[in-house]
């Protein structure tokens, strides 16, 4: 399964990506981090690296 | 809790075709409002597009057009001509909106694109995401109101019945995050839902899950409402590198020097189309890597002769592509990407959907659709310049009647009853889980349809599906908004799906993708028709019609002969 990897500490909390996430994968977390809360959706499309401005989530595919 | 909304048009789906529809319909003084699954200008297709805009130019012959797409027999060829200049005039609009074009001085680079016998690709600088971004600012700009994460499970009318005999006055949907239910009244509706397809697990592959944006809800609304579908037979099927569900590409990719070969390095294109190789039409390039996947070859994309300067190019002009790779692990300068397909499903080659007239009318009064939601009112299919020009004549039209009509007030019973439907799931006792139900749907496409069908086999799956649906689809359980999404899309897949397989079955004959064992003859004689599908009370209803002699600027030859999979010696009958 595709997935997304959030470094934590690049990560801002300024929900683009989960503002953006085609199939709705993301929310942040307690601490304003992202994270992925529906995995099992994450069509591995790139689209939250690309909105990223922070470098923060790399998209992994296999 | 219900929130109840009135608008003059509503446009639901948010990709290329649904933004120049509702500009469209903005500047002809409408209130818009477009409502989107995911989010405006990330969703669907356009924005994962390749960063390619394939459009008419201005002195571009309009014979290579016709020709160079293939576009064969069953493409309205006078309508093709209509729409090129509307091609270029979005062009042009986009690049006023600040889609970043690559440019050479301030001529926009064109290249070659498969089935073209001349330039006609246009490339982005930034690519689909870029150009998706900044026609979502030209189109907010414009007024055009926008509600995101609103799935829209179906369509209201004036008679308060499903399929109508009045007409579309709006839809009902749900957010799929705070779950808050809405019923939107409109003057006119315009669907600019997009394909379907349904990826499902190769052996090995950890493809297994459906994209909740692909599952076909607007063609299974538009059906139930009454509306006219076609071409779904046609509809063809994708490529998309294993492993991966989100990576076109291939009209930037086979100009720049990519090659498709089989496991043992052959360029197998060879058996397919020798003059043209990799350059041929859209449609035998994805069947010839199908077939190649089907008959075990394992075919992959070989990039390794691509120049460092187009690779740097492409980098930019397809980034989640080229990023895609990457994810896999892959080094393309080093390694082939081996390649995978799906069948059933309208992303690929033609336009399958609602059928619509050359204003974007479906055949239900108040119910306008374009892009690939529709049957592209016979035009080519698959290609961003052929959305936008479908969404923006039916945006036009839907403005225009939405100017003169006086709609009914909402039908309040049917209000309440998909109020219950949309919920019902949430609260399903037994609760029968989505992920296996979606699993055997896709096991069920893959065995028994595939890629060479056979009447028999189309038979059994349409029976499995029915009972399917009426065992399982229909009692699935959703734990939250997000999972009764991806139900609704399930719900509205299986719709698809049956009469796609009955539209299948319907075709006798064998034509550009759609393949069939027992009758392997491309028939110009008998089936120059469009196979018609609609919902007639309980249960669908089926015919064919012929394509009106206008359509052809270059006349049809009543031929018939083999299709070229049953020419070619050894291999193409071992497939199933």
């Amino acid at each position: 399964m595709p997935y997304v990897e959030v470094n934590r500490a690049a990560c801002t909390g300024c929900g683009v990506c989960v503002e953006t996430c085609p199939p709705d994968v993301l929310r942040l977390d307690q601490e304003n981090k992202a994270f992925m809360a529906y995995p099992e959706d994450c069509q591995g499309c790139f689209v939250c690296q690309w909105d990223c401005k922070f470098a923060a989530l790399k998209v992994h595919v296999r | 809790m219900l929130k109840e909304i009135d608008t003059d048009v509503l446009v639901i789906g948010g990709g290329i075709a649904g933004a120049f529809a509702a500009y469209r319909a903005r500047a002809s003084g409408a209130r818009v409002l477009l409502v989107d699954r995911s989010y405006f200008g990330r969703s669907g297709c356009s924005a994962l597009a390749s960063g390619v805009y394939p459009s008419y130019m201005p002195g571009d012959k309009v014979e290579d057009w016709i020709n160079g797409l293939g576009a064969g027999p069953l493409v309205n060829q006078a309508l093709l001509v209509k729409s090129l200049p509307v091609m270029y005039e979005h062009l042009m609009t986009m690049d006023r909106w600040g889609v970043k074009w690559l440019k050479e001085g301030k001529q926009i680079v064109r290249m070659g694109a498969p089935g073209r016998t001349f330039k006609n690709g246009v490339w982005m600088t930034e690519g689909g995401p870029q150009m998706m971004m900044a026609v979502r600012a030209g189109v907010l700009e414009s007024g055009v109101e926008v509600l995101n994460r609103v799935a829209v499970t179906q369509l209201l009318t004036s008679d308060g019945k499903l399929p109508t005999e009045g007409q579309v006055i709006g839809a009902t949907g749900f957010n799929v995050r705070s779950g808050e239910i809405y019923a939107i009244h409109a003057k006119a509706t315009v669907m600019c839902t997009g394909p379907y397809k349904f990826p499902y697990p190769w052996p090995g592959s950890t493809l297994g899950y459906m994209p909740v944006d692909l599952s076909g809800d607007g063609i299974a609304m538009m059906l139930q409402a009454g509306a006219e579908l076609s071409r779904l037979e046609l509809g063809g099927i994708n490529l998309n590198p294993d492993n991966l569900l989100c990576a076109p590409g291939l009209e930037s990719l086979m100009p720049s020097g990519a090659k498709f070969v089989d496991k043992n390095g052959r360029r197998f294109l060879a058996d397919y189309d020798p003059k043209r190789m990799e350059m041929t039409s859209r449609a035998l390039l994805y069947f010839a890597v199908a077939h190649q996947k089907e008959s075990g070859k394992i075919p992959s994309m070989d990039l390794r002769e691509i120049s460092f300067e187009r690779l740097e190019l492409l980098k930019k002009a397809i980034p989640i592509v080229i990023s895609s790779y990457e994810g896999l692990g892959l080094d393309i300068t080093k390694e082939t990407v081996p390649y995978s397909y799906q069948v059933a499903g309208t992303a690929g080659i033609f336009g399958a959907g609602a059928r619509i007239s050359e204003r974007g009318e479906t055949s239900v009064p108040g119910l306008f659709a374009g892009g690939t939601c529709t049957d592209l009112a016979y035009l080519p299919g698959g290609h961003l310049p052929f959305c936008s020009v479908t969404g923006h004549w039916a945006g036009e039209t839907a403005g225009a009647y939405s100017a003169e009509a006086q709609p009914d007030p909402l039908v309040p019973r049917q209000v309440e009853q998909a109020l219950r439907d949309i919920e019902a799931p949430l609260k399903r006792p037994d609760r029968v889980r989505y992920a296996p139900v979606h699993r055997r749907l896709g096991e069920l496409v893959m065995e028994k349809v595939g890629l060479v069908l056979r009447g028999d086999r189309l038979q059994t799956a349409l029976d499995e599906l029915l009972a399917l649906r009426d065992d399982e689809v229909s009692r699935l359980y959703a734990r939250d908004p997000h999972e009764l999404a991806k139900v609704w899309g399930l719900m509205h897949y299986t719709r698809v799906l049956e009469a796609t397989l009955r539209a299948y079955l319907y075709r006798t004959e064998s034509r550009v993708a759609f393949i069939r064992e027992d009758y392997p003859v491309i028939d110009n004689v008998n089936w120059v028709k469009m196979v018609i599908v609609q919902k007639h009370k309980g249960s669908l209803k089926l015919w064919d019609e012929p394509l009106p002699e206008s359509f052809h600027v270059v006349p049809v030859r009543p031929t018939q002969h083999m299709h070229l999979v049953f020419r070619q010696s050894e291999g193409a009958h071992a497939v199933r």
